[in-house]
């Protein structure tokens, strides 16, 4: 028996949008069981290398696979259905949906009643919704949400809208999550929630990987971090060896002014 | 393209709010359904009439708005669906004598299979670009009919005459038949809203990368989209030749297709049964109220359009005031 860790792998990535390259032929490994941090300034390549693993875009070169599959040239809502799920810098809910109902669709990709069940009022058309409902509740539940399941997400606070939207992340159960900055907006309160939710949701099948600025967000949650500048890796390794290299210091000491 | 569906979104959701704490708004349209169900006993048979092609209306209304709240995206051409609905009524009555009963099912599917015909070469263009291509359509609609006068009679139409229930006045047949498939539309759409699949198409809507990320391709929520919102207008073009007893392509010029515009815009795109209600009258009862003033009804027509439009606009402000009225006194 191959016991091998599931990972979620890039070889050699590049992209460049006209002549600009945001990523420089990267390599990374995120493991299963792992929370793996990926910081870096802004415009480092942080954001894009979410959107190639997600097949939202495609690098010009390089690979990426999961446990082994080659991912590559697969629709993001191809990937959706392996399990690999994704939250968004910038909250993505609809304001047509309730935050109960925005949740939901995180779950949808696992149901699959047909369209007679969409019109018309089936034993298995309230099966599945009380079914995505109850997952949604979980997983709102898992975040401080619960009271707010009945709002429209314009009702809520920034910080909380982003919560909402990990939740959708969360609660299909995926198998690698991608988070993108969830702790902006959040207050300090908010923010050690969120990291102990984070951590309760750690497995040995889930890979995690977090986007974060938050520094004491990612050095006490994350068991591997990449650093990422002008789209290349400048420092990979755990929070202690991240902390004490050199290049690290000198990028976020000299660029981030803010 | 997301902020300006939300820009135009905005005051019906208000209104929705407003008028919809849910189980009064249900109350209303319980009312509504017994008072329409009862109707038939109280007025005359021209407007019994009046009110059959109202509902007939009231469905291609619905399809419309349904473009609009589920794809985000106009339409200035359901005439042509809704043509292709009454015409495989009106052609399986007069050519093969078979009434709604087997001619309304093979509309719907008609009308959902020319909708995801149309939107699959289109299922890249939005907005403007969507709005004049379906355009095309209507504009193609009279002159196919009058082209394929062998089946569909030319210029000069079909008569619609089978009963859908055998020893029924047609009168009533006509006015219960519209009004049946204009709830069950309403019923339907509104399962379509608390459904897996309404919930990622409203999701697509608003943000397709994000739906994509969670399973929905942007294409097939269009191709879906195009399909119901097909499907509710061929209904709205069968009920049409069956309530209004004559199918005839003046019936489906472009007008057509921009009145289900306007309708669906005086209703707020709203999918109850209510504000369908609201659209199909601009489409059939307004004209008609109107028809007494002569020369003046395009102006009278404008200005009650402009009207409805403005007090939709303005009613959640007013509402807004009023609230505070009462939150002072309290
Ligand atoms: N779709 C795009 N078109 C053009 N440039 C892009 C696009 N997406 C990202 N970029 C550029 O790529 C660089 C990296 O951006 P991003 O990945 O968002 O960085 P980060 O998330 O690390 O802040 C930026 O310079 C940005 O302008
Ligand atoms: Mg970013």
């Amino acid at each position: 028996m191959n016991v091998a860790v599931k990972a979620l792998k890039g070889e050699e990535i590049s992209l460049s949008f006209g002549g600009i390259k945001v990523l420089q032929g990267l390599d990374v490994e995120f493991r299963a069981g792992e929370i793996t941090g990926l910081i870096g300034p802004n415009g480092a390549g942080k954001t894009s290398l979410f959107n190639c693993l997600t097949g939202a875009y495609s690098p010009q070169s390089g690979s990426i696979t999961y446990a082994g599959d080659v991912l590559d040239g697969l629709s993001p809502a191809a990937r959706a259905t392996k399990g690999i799920v994704r939250s968004f810098q910038h909250v993505a809910l609809s304001p047509d949906l309730t935050v109960l109902e925005n949740v939901m669709v995180g779950v949808a990709r696992n149901f699959h009643a047909g369209w007679v069940h969409a019109f018309l009022p089936t034993l298995r058309a309230r099966n599945e919704q009380a079914a995505m409902r109850a997952s949604a509740m979980d997983a709102l539940q898992e975040l401080g949400l619960a009271k707010v399941a009945d709002k429209f997400p314009t009702e809520l606070p920034p910080g909380m809208q982003r919560l909402v939207e990990i939740a959708r992340a969360i609660v299909g159960k995926p198998d690698v999550l991608l988070l993108d900055e969830p702790a902006a907006g959040l207050n300090n309160s908010e923010t050690r929630d969120l990291m102990r939710s984070l951590k309760n949701l750690a497995a040995t099948d889930l890979v995690m990987v977090v986007v974060e600025h938050d520094m004491d967000l990612v050095m006490s949650i994350c068991d591997r971090i990449y650093v990422l500048n002008f789209g290349e890796i400048v420092a990979c390794g755990s929070p202690q060896q991240v902390r004490n290299n050199d290049d690290v210091v000198r990028i976020y000491l000299g660029s981030d002014d803010d | 393209m997301s902020d300006q569906n939300i820009a135009f979104e905005s005051p019906a959701t208000k209104l929705q709010q407003i008028l919809g704490g849910n189980l009064t708004s249900g109350m209303l349209t319980f009312g509504l359904v017994v008072v329409l169900c009862v109707l038939p006993l109280f007025v005359g048979g021209s407007w019994m009439f009046s009110l059959g092609i109202c509902f007939a209306n009231s469905i291609g209304v619905l399809a419309v708005s349904t473009l609009v709240r589920y794809g985000g995206e106009v339409s200035i051409g359901h005439g042509f669906f809704a043509a292709i609905g009454a015409y495989s009524v009106a052609v399986l009555d007069t050519r093969y004598g078979l009434s709604i009963l087997v001619s309304l099912p093979l509309a719907l599917t008609l009308g959902v299979a020319s909708g995801v015909l149309f939107a699959w070469p289109s299922r890249k263009l939005s907005g403007i670009y969507l709005a004049v291509s379906t355009m095309a359509l209507a504009l193609a609609v009279p002159e196919m009919i009058n082209n394929a006068d062998g089946l569909t009679g030319g210029y000069e139409g079909l008569y619609v005459s089978q009963p859908a229930i055998a020893g029924i006045k047609m009168s009533f047949q006509r006015y219960y038949a519209a009004l049946i498939v204009l709830i069950a539309v309403v019923y339907a759409l509104a399962r379509l809203r608390q459904s897996r699949q309404g919930l990622t198409l409203l999701l697509s809507k608003a943000h397709p990368a994000a739906a994509d990320a969670f399973g929905t391709r942007k294409d097939w929520a269009r191709i879906v989209v195009m399909g119901i919102s097909g499907g509710i207008a061929a209904l709205c073009g069968a009920m049409l030749g069956f309530a209004g007893s004559t199918v005839s392509p003046s019936g489906f010029t472009l007008w057509a297709s921009i009145f289900l515009l306007v309708g669906s815009v005086v209703s707020f795109y709203g999918l109850t049964l209510v504000r369908a209600l609201v659209g199909g009258a601009f489409l059939t009862l307004i004209p008609q109220f109107l028809s007494a003033s002569g020369a003046w009804i395009p102006v009278l027509y404008g200005l009650a359009l402009l009207g409805v439009i403005l007090f939709g606009h303005y009613l959640p402000r007013i509402k807004d005031r009023i609230a505070e009225r009462k939150g002072g006194l309290t």
